[in-house]
Parts: structure tokens; C-alpha cells; sequence
């Protein structure tokens, strides 16, 4: 207790802007905290869990292919010059291949989620919170937040590495088609030194981190969303801090997870 | 056509203590707005009382405590003889499992049909294990409130009025033994106003739950009400029959009585 007060008086020593982010971070980590001990707990939701992954998941996909697709033959296009002037051609493949697989794929994909997942479930648990629809749902005696939170949660966090894994196979169509129109390569080569370059190294890792962005994208939108307040205002508020925070998380989860891997040696 | 308000007996009412809510010197404050500063009530069995008072002066801030959305900061709110604020999530979830809670705004869950909304509270609590048993309780109580031809419409389909029934449908399908409405009757127009009064009036006689009505619509508070009592200043200011308390002579009590 006086722990607490404590660190409440330090935190009050701060400067106004210093004193939201601690809030936040607080806030964002008790939330955290709640989704663990009620995922651990039956009842489970397994319904609303398929119901929630089926909208994250499969109606995320036509603009992750898409934007994937788009990615993989720009990236291509735009590496070869630089690679023909070195006479490394070649090599393109095998680069075009790591990047997408390592880096690229896993963060635009997480981006792309961030944007449409995260504002989609931080506008509708904003819209549900004010026009009382969890007050409904918590007086009924429900548990709103295992129905509504730990479902969306957990549902990212599945589906994340799921559209990140076909991500990555429609951008390396992308690169393929690319390196297609400048001088023709057979699929069968392409896909050859690709899968020559690319190791299990590269692949596990990335998987792994997308469980972790899919986790923080779904984690930022439910807790905005569930916290919104100030009416349709705070919707709109919700929505956009949802898209903002999830991004920033992803680029920092992806540094430390590039850190990670780095110190044990894997790249 | 305006709606007939049919007249039921006089219910039985225990008067050997049988509360259902008591409050007693209950205080809620937002910051340095004190709300509640000193309100007591008794609520017994079958009985229906409405809270008046004017916008902002704590009524929803009271139905909130009641069903523990809020937390009181001082004073008791005993609900079937428990101590709302002691209770832990789990035994919360149960208590509310008997209380009905009709929101201001109905609060339907708007991606979910008529018929899912109905559902959801009765297929979690599993007091209706057989779908076809979901499936026919569904289907009377939707015919009770005139809505069954709306079963498979989304809420957004619904007009204010038939909002309000499925929200009253939704609330008395799990049988609840008292019903809090939250101005059931505010945001419609006259004609609809008296329906949803009648049906509420249906519904307190068919299921014989107790309600605790909050509203400034003094038809429905006459209908409606067996007690009244006016809330000012964050204390019930005054308590009585609806004939006791317009014939008080007090200025502000008798505000709410005055004909426009």
C-alpha cells in the first residue's frame, strides 16, 4: 500500500506527457495481467474465438495478399539495378527471399494488421463500451471481457502468424513475377535458390515474433476499445490510438526480437 | 390507438421484513462531485418503486451500485442480503444472474439478431441446456413483448420503441426477481411511452418481479409505481404513495408533480 502511493507520488513529479505514458503502460500491463488469468480459466469461448478468427484472419487476407504481393515485386524491381551494377544478378532470389522472409513479410503484415484489425477492434469495443452493450453484457452475468477480450486476443495472436506465413508466399510470387519481366527465370530455379537461401533460422524466428505482434496488435485495440471513453469522441480516439500504439509496439517488439536472435547467433 | 393499461390486483406483498435492497446511508462520489451523500431505501418483495429525481442527481449512479457496476464508497447496499461491494466477481456474476437490468439506451448487442441476443444470457448460464428449449423460451418471451415476427432482425432494424421491448424481453427471459429499469420510457414518443408502461406493467404481473424504476415520466411512475421516492441532493428527499407525495407541500417535491 505504501508502495503503491509511493510510486503514485513519483510518477506525480513528472512532467503531464511522462505521467499518461506510465498510466498507459500501467494500464496496458494490468490488462495484460486480467487476459492471462482469465484465458487460464474455463469457461472457454471456443466459439467466439473461430467466429473472431474468421473476421481477423480471413477477411484480412485479400488486402494482406495484396499489399504483399505489391511488396515483393517492388522490393524485386527496385533491388536488381543496384544488384546488376555489382554483377551480382544472381543473387537476387536469395536476397529478395531472406529479407521478405526474415523482415520484410512478418513487419508489413503486422503493419497492415495494425491498421485494419486493430482500428476495427478498437472502434467496436469503443462503440460497444458506450452505448453500455459490456455494462449489458457484465449485469446479465457475463463476463464481458473473457467473451469479448480474451477471444480477440487470442484470435490475433493465432491468426497473426497464419496471414504472415501466406504473406510472405504471395510477396515471393511478387519477387518471382518480378524477376520474370526483366529476363526469364523458371519458376522451378526461382523457387530452387530460394528455398536454398532460405533456412529454418530465418523462418522460426519470424514465426515466432508474429505470434508476439498479433498478441500486442489485439492486446493495444482491446484495451483502447474496452477504456474508451468521452462517447463517439472517444470511439474515433480509441480507433486511431489503437493503430498508432499497435504499430509503434511492432516496430519495438521487432528490434528486440532482432536483438534476440542476433545474440544467439541465429543470423 | 393508444395502449390500454390494464389493471392488475393489488400483488401480495411479504411484510415480515422480506427485503430484497436495502440501502442505508449510501455515498458515492466522482472526484469532489458528490452524488450520493446519504440515501436510504428498502425494497421488498413484489414490491415497485420508482426513483425520481432530476437529470444528474444520481439515479443511475444508484441502479449502477445496486447491480455493482459501480462501487459505493461508504454506507451498505445489501441485495438478497448481500453486501454488494464484498462480493467477489464469481459470486457478483451470480447474484446478477437475478437481477434484470433494462438500459436507458437498451443496450442491445448490435451484432447479434434479436434472437442471439435473447439467447446469449440463457446458453451461458445453461439453465436451458436443449437447443429446442432455448429455442421455445426464445420464441414466448419474444411473443410476450409483441416482437416475435423481428426474431431474425438486427438491432439497427428496430425502432426506439421495439428496442425497448427486446430489451425488456432480454432482461426477463432469464427470470429475474427484480427488474431495474433505467428511464425505460425516455426518447419515446407518448403512444409508445404508455405501451412499453403497459407491457412493463404485463410483465410485473406475469413473472411477479419487483422493479426498481428510474424515471421522470410521471405516467409511468403512476402506473407503475407501488412507492415513490425522490431523490435530491444525493438523499431520498422524500418517500411515499404517488397520491401521498403529489399532495405534499413541498416545492420541490412538488416540481415533478406540476403539469405543463
Amino acid at each position: 500500500m505504501k508502495e503503491d502511493s509511493a510510486g503514485k507520488n513519483m510518477i506525480s513529479l513528472l512532467p503531464p506527457g511522462m505521467q499518461n505514458f506510465f498510466n498507459e503502460a500501467g494500464g496496458m500491463a494490468s490488462f495484460a495481467a486480467r487476459f492471462f488469468r482469465e484465458f487460464l480459466v474455463p469457461p472457454y469461448e471456443f466459439r467466439e474465438i473461430i467466429r473472431q478468427s474468421f473476421e481477423i484472419g480471413y477477411r484480412s487476407l485479400p488486402l494482406v495478399g495484396l499489399t504483399s504481393f505489391i511488396i515483393g515485386l517492388v522490393f524485386t524491381l527496385q533491388s536488381r539495378p543496384t544488384l546488376v551494377s555489382f554483377g551480382a544478378e544472381a543473387w537476387l532470389p536469395a536476397m529478395v527471399s531472406v529479407s521478405i522472409v526474415r523482415e520484410i513479410g512478418p513487419v508489413i503484415v503486422a503493419l497492415i494488421c495494425a491498421g485494419k484489425i486493430g482500428s476495427s477492434i478498437g472502434a467496436e469495443l469503443g462503440s460497444m463500451k458506450v452505448t453500455e452493450q459490456i455494462d449489458a453484457m457484465e449485469v446479465s452475468g457475463n463476463n464481458p471481457f473473457k467473451f469479448i477480450v480474451v477471444s480477440r486476443i487470442v484470435s490475433t495472436t493465432l491468426m497473426l502468424p497464419v496471414l504472415v506465413m501466406l504473406g510472405d508466399a504471395i510477396a515471393l510470387t511478387g519477387a518471382y513475377i518480378a524477376v520474370n519481366i526483366a529476363g526469364g527465370v523458371s519458376p522451378v530455379l526461382f523457387f530452387h535458390q530460394v528455398f536454398q537461401n532460405v533456412s529454418f533460422a530465418d523462418v522460426i524466428p519470424s514465426f515466432i515474433k508474429s505470434y508476439f505482434f498479433g498478441f500486442a496488435i489485439g492486446l493495444v485495440g482491446c484495451y483502447k476499445g474496452y477504456n474508451s471513453k468521452k462517447g463517439t469522441e472517444g470511439v474515433g480516439r480509441s480507433a486511431n490510438s489503437a493503430v498508432v500504439v499497435g504499430s509503434v509496439l511492432v516496430f519495438i517488439l521487432d528490434l528486440i526480437a532482432v536483438q534476440i536472435t542476433t545474440f544467439m547467433g541465429l543470423f | 390507438m393508444q395502449a390500454e393499461l390494464k389493471k392488475y390486483p393489488e400483488k401480495e406483498k411479504s411484510d415480515n421484513g422480506d427485503s430484497i435492497i436495502e440501502i442505508s446511508h449510501l455515498q458515492k462520489a466522482f472526484g469532489h462531485n458528490k452524488v450520493l451523500t446519504d440515501f436510504n431505501l428498502v425494497i421488498r418483495k413484489g414490491e415497485n418503486v420508482v426513483v425520481l429525481g432530476k437529470s444528474g442527481s444520481g439515479k443511475s449512479v444508484l441502479i449502477k451500485c445496486i447491480v455493482g457496476l459501480l462501487k459505493y464508497d461508504s454506507g451498505s447496499l445489501k441485495v438478497f442480503g448481500n453486501e454488494i461491494n464484498t462480493l467477489s466477481n464469481r459470486d457478483l456474476d451470480q447474484l446478477r444472474s437475478r437481477i434484470g437490468f433494462v438500459f436507458q439506451s437498451s443496450a442491445l448487442y448490435d451484432s447479434m439478431t434479436v434472437r442471439e441476443n435473447l439467447e446469449f444470457s440463457l446458453r451461458r448460464h445453461g439453465k436451458h441446456k436443449t437447443r429446442e428449449e432455448v429455442k421455445h423460451l426464445v420464441e414466448e418471451t419474444l411473443d410476450d413483448v409483441g416482437l416475435l415476427k423481428a426474431i431474425n432482425l438486427m438491432p439497427s432494424e428496430l425502432s426506439g420503441g421495439m428496442r425497448k421491448r427486446v430489451g425488456l424481453a432480454r432482461s426477463v427471459i432469464m427470470k429475474p426477481e427484480i427488474i431495474l429499469y433505467d428511464e425505460p420510457t425516455t426518447g419515446l414518443d407518448p403512444i409508445t411511452a404508455r405501451e412499453i408502461t403497459s407491457l412493463m406493467l404485463d410483465m410485473q404481473a406475469h413473472y411477479n418481479i419487483s422493479s426498481v424504476i428510474i424515471s421522470h415520466d410521471m405516467f409511468c411512475a403512476q402506473k407503475t409505481a407501488d412507492r415513490l421516492t425522490v431523490l435530491i441532493d444525493g438523499t431520498n428527499y422524500a418517500d411515499g404513495t404517488f397520491d401521498e407525495l403529489s399532495n405534499l407541500d413541498d416545492p420541490q417535491v412538488h416540481a415533478f408533480f406540476e403539469k405543463e
